[in-house]
């Protein structure tokens, strides 16, 4: 946490070479980011190395993921597309969400507090 | 008669004859004696006048030159002085000395008022760039839009510069550096003086190198690198890259520069040696003009805080090399970094399980058993995990048995408090307080 107050030697714009628009446009703060297959890690900068040692273990968000390396989300963004363009990871999307209509499940809510009444 | 009083008088006239050309002849002795006299007095004062007029017309404004401009000569006098008029020489030069003692004087004076008054003005910029840093990251943080990021990083970018130039500045006027840093691997060290200049696109790492630089050496050398890779950036073509290498040696890390621009040449070499040796003293007047600072704050760094700079040897791409040579005191182990351990959260979760089960007791089937936990134990147990690690959220932070056992000893706590209070009427600590310490 003390990091944060200490102001990062490494600026963010070396880190992603001044680019703040991530090649893909498939993350959000929870979308799953695995490692996949053990490509060479020869010419990755420490940052990106750093991430796909954290995903070697499994899945990660990309919020933790920003949260180990003490960089903004954006700034990870630009990595993490980066990484997913050069194979060294794969995204996962989060679990769907159960495919009931709202109106009926709002309806049935609705129901279920009258008989209540 | 006659001819007595004839020959008398014969001879008075012979003698005056005599006495007359004898006065004659010493008068001529005389008046060519003093016409040389006069002559060497005329010579005299005519040397005198030259030597001053010399003196005002081409000594002094050269040696008031020669005091902004070390390399320059000083003519000497128009003639031999220590043969001719000892003592007026002595007095030129007493003038002279004098004349150069008061400029020198002068000069140190404007020269510490400059720098005092720089110092300060810079110790603000910096500090407002500091705070300025902070408000840009703060931002960062929190805006996820791309086209925000893209400013932030811009403005983030050349608040970077701003805070360079203003530290450079400062350093050269005298002041430390600042900035408390943690020891920072050799990399990062580059990177972040890579972050602080205006082309850290051109700046191309090779290979990574297994030491950091210790705490107190890290803003020094950050700043020089910065300062070294500006002026190789600067001083090569914008679609050339600047090459940056680490060279382990048994003494320390040398850290070499390579441009592609063009190299420097005799003169240029040697006042950079001047400055980067850190022996001479930096004049603020003498930076130029758009001021050439590099040198000047590599050289005060390295001298202050003990690596070294060096820029004499050519560069492979036929620019300039510049070494930075950072010896093994200022170096340290690089830190054992624990986000660089895999943390995904399945995997995390399962050691901490399997960390939990080996200190249970277990019967003899294998089954755990239960038992109580003193409070002393707690110590002894393995650090509570991190609560910014997500490994631990899969986890309950605290297990179930802890939680007990705190309980257990809060209420032991309190009773025995109680039972320990001497009479009512006194007042007795609520008993929160305890057990307060007890709690994790």
């Amino acid at each position: 946490m003390s990091r944060r107050n200490e102001r990062a030697l490494v600026r963010p714009h070396v880190v992603t070479g001044g680019r703040a628009h991530p090649s893909r446009n498939v993350f959000d703060l929870v979308t799953l980011v695995i490692s996949a297959g053990d490509l060479p890690r020869t010419g990755l900068s420490p940052e990106k190395l750093r991430i796909v040692e954290l995903c070697r273990g499994g899945a990660l968000s990309v919020v933790e993921i920003a949260g180990h390396l003490s960089l903004p989300v954006g700034v990870t963004k630009v990595l993490l597309s980066d990484l997913v363009d050069s194979g060294h990871l794969a995204t996962r999307a989060p679990a769907q969400a159960a495919p009931t209509s709202r109106t009926r499940l709002l309806q049935e809510v609705l129901d279920g507090l009258r008989a209540s009444l | 008669m006659v001819q007595i009083l004839l020959a008398a008088a014969l001879v008075v006239v012979a003698a005056a004859g005599v006495a007359a050309a004898v006065q004659l002849a010493r008068q001529r002795r005389l008046t060519a004696e003093l016409r040389d006299q006069n002559a060497a007095l005329a010579a005299g004062v005519e040397l005198r006048d030259k030597e001053l007029r010399h003196l005002a017309g081409v000594r002094l404004p050269e040696l008031m030159e020669s005091l902004h401009n070390p390399g320059m000569r000083v003519a000497g006098p128009l003639h031999d002085l220590t043969r001719k008029a000892p003592a007026f020489g002595q007095s030129l030069q007493t003038v002279m000395d004098l004349f150069a003692g008061s400029a020198e004087r002068v000069r140190e004076r404007a020269d510490q008022s400059a720098k005092s008054t720089l110092r300060a003005m810079m110790r603000a910029v910096q500090s407002l760039a500091n705070e300025q840093q902070l408000a840009i990251s703060t931002m960062q943080e929190r805006h996820d839009d791309p086209d925000v990021l893209d400013g932030l990083l811009r403005i983030d970018h050349m608040n970077a510069q701003l805070g360079r130039r203003a530290q450079a500045t400062a350093v050269l006027c005298g002041s430390w550096p600042g900035q408390q840093r943690s020891a920072s691997s050799m990399t990062d060290v580059v990177r972040g003086a890579t972050s602080r200049i205006r082309d850290y696109l051109r700046v191309n790492l090779e290979g990574p190198v297994n030491v950091a630089v210790t705490a107190r050496a890290v803003e020094p050398v950050v700043l020089t690198l910065a300062e070294l890779l500006d002026n190789a950036a600067r001083h090569s073509r914008p679609d050339t890259n600047v090459e940056v290498n680490f060279r382990t040696a048994h003494n320390g890390v040398a850290i070499t520069i390579d441009d592609a621009g063009v190299a420097m040449d005799a003169e240029e070499l040697q006042r950079a040696a001047e400055l980067l040796s850190g022996e001479a003293s930096v004049d603020v007047h003498r930076l130029g003009d758009p001021p050439r600072v590099g040198f000047a704050v590599a050289g005060v760094l390295a001298a202050r805080y003990g690596f070294t700079v060096s820029v004499d040897s050519r560069s492979p791409y036929g620019g300039v090399r510049a070494v930075v040579f950072v010896p093994d005191e200022l170096l340290t182990e690089v830190a054992d970094d624990p986000r660089a351990r895999p943390a995904a959260s399945n995997g995390g979760g399962e050691r901490a399980r399997a960390a939990d089960a080996a200190d249970v007791p277990s019967t003899r089937h294998g089954l755990p058993k239960r038992s109580r936990v003193a409070v002393a134990d707690r110590a002894a147990e393995p650090e509570e995990p991190d609560a910014a690690d997500p490994a631990s959220w899969a986890e309950p932070v605290r297990p179930p048995r802890e939680t007990a056992a705190g309980l257990g000893a809060w209420q032991r706590g309190t009773r025995s408090g109680r039972a320990g209070t001497p009479a009512a009427g006194t007042p007795v600590p609520p008993p929160g307080v305890e057990g307060k310490d007890l709690r994790p």
